[in-house]
C-alpha cells in the first residue's frame, strides 16, 4: 500500500508515524509531501526562532535520522493537481505520484481582507504562519523602526512580542474594546492589556485598519485607522486569523467537497474515494451537523493519529475532547478548559482575583455543575479541570478541591485563600 | 534572528560558537593550563606562574585560594544574573541563592578559615566519589575525626538517601560547585549542549566507565594501603593509577575540559559525560521519588525545554508522548519547566503521580461514561 500525505505539519507527520507503527516498510510505503520545509517543524515555535531563543534546526521535533530509520519518504514540492479516478497527484515539478490512500493535511493559511491601498503594497506586509513568513520578517526587521500589528489574537501577541524584542516601536491595533474577547472576559482582557502596555507596546483598541500607505518602492510606510489616526510603520503584521488552506483544491481535476475547509465525516473521509483529510484544513461533521473546525495543535495531532487509523481500515468516530488550551502573553500564563469561549450571556461565573498580583481564576458554572475554567497568571493541570467538567462536579466541590489542580513550581504556589472572590454574570 | 547593532552581534557571536566564543574558550584553556602547570617545566619549557604573585599581592595563601575566589565571584555574578532573569520563579530564585551561599561559605570561606586556624583545608561541599581523595586512607588519617565522619557518612548515607527523596538535584543543582558554575555563569551557553541520540548513547557509556575507574582506583588505593608493604609492585601500580586518575579525570576532564568548553560545547560537559558522582546519583534517582511530570496532551512540541536543558536531554521527546520521565543525567535544574510556554512540565518528588480516579485516555475515549 502506498500512503501519500500532503502536508508535513503535525497532522500529517503524526499520521505517518502512526501508520508506520502498525505497518512495516514492506507493507506500507509512506510519502510525505510539503512545499514549506523538508522536515516537520513546530509552527508554534516560530516566534522563538524569530527572537533567537532557538535555532531553526531546534524547531524540528524529530531527529532527521528518524525519517531514514522509519523509511518515510519526503518530497519538498507543491501539489498542484489531484485525480481521484486515476488515484494520482501531480507536483509543481511536473512529476505524478500514484497513491492507494491520500491524506490531505494541508493546514491553514493567514486570513486576509482587501484593505484600501493593498494593491500598491509590494513589501513590508507580513504574516506569521509559515517558515517563509519567518524569512520575510527576518529580512525586513533590519530596515524597520516602527511596526504595526493588526489583530487581537494569539499570533498577533507573538508577533508583537517578537517585534519588541528587536527594539521596534510597536503599535498593536485591535478591533474589539479589549484584547481577545473571543476567549477572555473583560477583566482578564484588561489585565493582559496592561501587560502588553507594560512591555512598551501601544495597544490601540476599538479601532480598525482603514488604509495601508506605501512609498514609491511599494514598501509599507504607514497605516490609517478608522478614527483618522495615522501610524507610521515600515512593517505591518497582519494576524487576523487563519482559514483552511483549500483554495487550491477548487482548481484540481477532482475536487473534494469543500465548505470552509475540506468536508470530512467523523472518520476523516472526504467525498472522494480513498482520500482523507485531517488537521487545520478539515471541517468535521456528518450531514446536518454544525461542522467543526479546530485550528489548534493538539487537535491536529489527535486528528492525524485518528485519521491514520481510518486509513488502515479501523472504525473511527472522532469527537473532540472537552476543549482545553493554554498559552502565554509575555509573562502571563493562561489555561482554559471547557466552555469559556462565546458563552451565552447570563452565564454565571465565580471570579477570583489575587490581592496584588495579576493572577485570576474564573470558574463558569450553572446550578448543576461547573462548565469551564479560565485561569490567568499561574499554572494549572488541565486534566483535572477537564475531569471535573466531565464528571459534572458542582461548584462547591471544585472550590474545595481547586488546590489539587495547581501546577505551579515548588515554592511558587499561590495561596488560594488570598483571593478576593465574587460572582459575576457574563 | 539576532538583535540589531554591534551589541546584538557580540551577544550572538558569543553564544552561537562564533569567533568570540572560540577566543573565550582558548582563553579559558590558557588560564587552566597556567593555573595547573605554572611554575613547572614541560618538555624542557618553563611555564610562567602568573597566579602565585597575584595571590600574594592579595594576601591569599596560594594560587588555589585565588582560583577559589575567582570561582566564587563567577558564581555570585552569574547567580545574580540568573536570579534577575528568573525573578518571577521562586524555585529558581531560592535554588540560585543557595548555590551562591554554599559556594561562598562551605566551598570557599570555610576551607580558607580552616587553614587560618591551622586545620587541614577541607571542603564541606564535596564528597566521594567527586572528591576521591577524601576516601583515600592517607587523607582520612590526616583528618580530624569530625571531617572523617562527614566524609564517610556524607558519601555513603546522605548522598544516596537524599538522592532517593529528591533525585540528583539536591546535590547537582543546589550544592556542587561544578554544577553551581554551570547553572549561573554558564547560563548563557545552555542551548549549546548536544541533544542527539548519539550523544545520549555516548553519555551512557562514558559516565559508567569513569564510575568504574573511580571505584577501581578507590579500591586499589585502599587495598594497597592495607597490603602495600608486602607487595611493593602492587603499591606502585596503585599509586600510578591514582595519579593517572587524578590527572585525567580531575585535572583534564573536570577542570580544563569541563569549564573551558562552556562557550562552544555548552555547560556540564564534565557533569554529563564523566562525573562519577553523577553516575551514582543518576542510578539512585531512577528508582527514587524524583520525576518530571508531563501534563497530558498539552505539549505543542515547540522545543524550548530541549533547547535549554543543559544536560542535552531531549525533554520534548517525552513531553510530546505524554510521558513522565526521569533521565539519569537530569540534574533537576528546573529550567525546562520554567521555559515551557505552556506550563507542561513540573519537577515532582512523589512516589506516584497524583492519584486520579479518571485517566486522560478514559476521558478522550469517553469510557468514563459507561
Ligand atoms: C505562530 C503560530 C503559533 C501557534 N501557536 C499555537 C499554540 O500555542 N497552541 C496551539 O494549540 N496551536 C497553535 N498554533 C496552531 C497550530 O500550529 C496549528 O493548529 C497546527 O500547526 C496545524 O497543523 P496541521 O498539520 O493541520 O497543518 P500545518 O502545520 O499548517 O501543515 C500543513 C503543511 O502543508 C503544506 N501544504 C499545504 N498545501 C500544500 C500543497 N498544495 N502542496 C504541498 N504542501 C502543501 C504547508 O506548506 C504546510 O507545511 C499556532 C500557529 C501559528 C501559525
Ligand atoms: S554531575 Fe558531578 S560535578 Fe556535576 S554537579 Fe553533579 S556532582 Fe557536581
Ligand atoms: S531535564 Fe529539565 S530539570 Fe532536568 S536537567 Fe534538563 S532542564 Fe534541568
Ligand atoms: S517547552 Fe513545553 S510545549 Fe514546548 S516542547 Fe517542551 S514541553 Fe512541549
Amino acid at each position: 500500500m502506498h500512503v501519500v500525505i500532503v502536508g508535513n505539519g503535525v497532522a500529517g507527520t503524526e499520521a505517518a508515524l502512526a501508520i508506520r507503527r502498525r505497518l512495516s516498510p514492506q507493507d506500507a510505503r509512506i510519502t510525505l509531501i510539503s512545499e514549506e520545509h523538508p522536515y516537520f517543524f513546530s509552527r508554534t515555535a516560530l516566534m522563538y526562532a524569530y527572537m533567537e531563543k532557538m535555532q531553526r534546526r531546534d524547531l524540528e521535533p524529530y531527529e532527521r535520522e528518524m525519517y531514514r530509520r522509519q523509511k518515510i519518504e519526503r518530497i519538498q514540492n507543491r501539489v498542484v493537481d489531484l485525480d481521484a479516478d486515476a488515484h494520482t497527484i501531480t507536483l509543481r515539478s511536473g512529476a505524478t505520484l500514484s497513491y492507494d490512500r491520500l491524506l490531505l493535511a494541508v493546514g491553514a493559511r493567514p486570513r486576509m481582507v482587501p484593505f484600501e491601498g493593498l494593491e500598491k503594497v509590494k513589501d513590508g506586509l507580513v504574516h506569521f504562519v509559515s517558515m517563509q513568513d519567518l524569512d520575510h520578517c527576518e529580512r525586513l526587521t533590519w530596515s524597520t523602526e516602527e511596526a504595526v500589528v493588526l489583530g487581537g489574537g494569539l499570533i498577533g501577541v507573538e508577533l508583537a512580542e517578537s517585534f519588541v524584542h528587536h527594539g521596534l516601536k510597536v503599535s498593536f491595533v485591535v478591533r474589539e474594546p479589549y484584547f481577545w474577547p473571543a476567549a477572555l472576559a473583560a477583566e482578564e482582557g484588561e489585565i493582559i492589556g496592561e501587560e502588553i502596555r507594560r512591555h512598551g507596546i501601544e495597544l490601540i483598541v476599538d479601532q480598525e485598519l482603514k488604509t495601508i500607505e506605501s512609498d514609491e518602492a511599494g514598501r509599507v510606510s504607514g497605516v490609517g485607522l478608522s478614527d483618522g489616526h495615522h501610524l507610521p510603520a515600515q512593517m505591518l503584521g497582519v494576524a487576523i486569523g487563519v482559514v483552511p488552506n483549500v483554495d487550491w483544491l477548487r482548481e484540481v481535476k477532482s475536487s473534494p467537497e469543500l465548505g470552509r475547509g475540506i468536508r470530512v465525516d467523523r472518520s476523516f473521509r472526504t467525498s472522494l474515494p480513498d482520500v482523507f483529510a485531517a488537521g487545520d484544513c478539515a471541517e468535521i461533521g456528518a450531514d446536518g451537523e454544525v461542522p467543526l473546525l479546530e485550528t489548534i495543535w493538539y487537535s491536529a495531532k489527535l486528528q492525524g493519529q485518528r485519521a491514520a487509523g481510518a486509513i488502515l481500515g479501523d472504525e473511527v468516530s472522532y469527537t473532540p475532547p472537552i476543549f482545553y488550551n493554554s498559552s502565554k502573553f509575555f509573562g502571563i500564563e493562561y489555561t482554559t478548559v471547557g466552555e469559556c469561549v462565546g458563552v451565552p450571556s447570563g452565564t454565571r461565573s465565580l471570579y477570583r482575583r489575587h490581592e496584588s498580583r495579576p493572577i485570576t481564576q474564573r470558574i463558569l458554572f450553572d446550578e448543576a455543575q461547573v462548565r469551564g475554567f479560565s485561569m490567568l497568571g499561574s499554572r494549572w493541570d488541565h486534566t483535572l479541570l477537564q475531569q471535573w467538567v466531565a464528571e459534572r462536579r458542582p461548584l462547591s466541590y471544585v472550590r474545595e478541591h481547586l488546590h489539587r489542580a495547581q501546577f505551579d513550581v515548588e515554592f511558587g504556589r499561590v495561596d488560594l485563600s488570598k483571593f478576593q472572590e465574587e460572582e459575576r454574570t457574563l | 534572528m539576532r538583535q540589531k547593532g554591534s551589541l546584538g552581534w557580540l551577544k550572538h557571536d558569543l553564544t552561537h560558537r562564533g569567533p568570540t566564543a572560540w577566543l573565550l574558550t582558548l582563553g579559558l584553556f590558557a588560564f587552566y593550563f597556567i593555573l595547573y602547570y605554572g611554575g613547572r617545566t614541560l618538555a624542557g619549557v618553563p611555564i610562567p606562574d602568573l597566579f602565585t604573585p597575584i595571590a600574594q599581592a592579595l594576601h591569599l595563601p596560594s594560587k588555589w585560594t585565588f582560583y577559589g575566589l575567582l570561582y566564587t565571584l563567577a558564581i555570585a555574578i552569574g547567580g545574580a544574573y540568573v536570579i534577575y532573569k528568573y525573578r518571577h520563579n521562586r524555585y529558581q530564585v531560592i535554588r540560585t541563592s543557595v548555590v551562591i551561599f554554599v559556594q561562598a561559605t562551605l566551598a570557599f570561606s570555610v576551607p580558607w578559615i580552616l587553614t587560618i586556624f591551622e586545620q587541614p583545608e577541607y571542603y564541606f561541599s564535596y564528597l566521594w566519589p567527586l572528591k576521591m581523595e577524601y576516601f583515600y586512607p592517607s587523607t582520612i588519617l590526616s583528618m580530624p575525626l569530625p571531617f572523617i565522619l562527614f566524609s564517610l557518612l556524607g558519601s555513603l548515607i546522605m548522598v544516596p538517601l537524599l538522592g532517593i527523596f529528591f533525585g540528583k538535584r539536591w546535590y547537582c543543582s543546589w550544592v556542587c560547585g561544578c554544577g553551581g558554575l554551570a547553572n549561573t555563569a554558564g547560563e548563557p551557553f545552555r542551548h549549546l549542549s548536544n541533544k542527539s541520540s548519539k550523544a545520549w548513547a555516548f553519555e551512557k557509556w562514558s559516565i559508567h566507565i569513569t564510575l568504574f575507574l573511580a571505584l577501581l582506583t578507590t579500591a586499589l588505593v585502599i587495598a594497597s594501603w592495607g597490603v602495600g608493604e608486602n607487595y611493593p609492585v602492587f603499591a606502585e601500580q596503585a599509586a600510578s593509577l591514582r595519579s593517572l586518575y587524578g590527572f585525567v579525570v580531575a585535572t583534564l576532564l573536570s577542570g580544563i575540559i569541563g569549564v573551558a568548553l562552556y562557550p562552544v560545547g555548552g555547560t556540564r560537559v564534565w557533569c554529563r559525560y564523566f562525573c562519577p558522582m553523577a553516575a551514582i546519583l543518576g542510578l539512585v534517582q531512577k528508582f527514587g521519588r524524583y520525576r518530571i511530570r508531563v501534563k497530558d496532551n498539552m505539549c505543542i512540541s515547540c522545543g524550548m525545554c530541549s533547547t535549554y536543558c543543559e544536560m542535552g536531554i531531549d525533554v520534548r521527546a517525552y513531553a510530546q508522548r505524554n510521558q513522565d520521565f526521569v533521565r539519569a543525567s537530569c540534574v533537576g535544574c528546573g529550567i525546562c519547566a520554567e521555559v515551557c510556554p505552556r506550563g507542561v512540565l513540573r519537577l515532582e518528588n512523589r512516589w506516584r503521580r497524583d492519584p486520579q480516579e479518571l485517566s486522560m485516555d478514559a476521558l478522550l475515549n469517553e469510557t468514563y461514561r459507561g
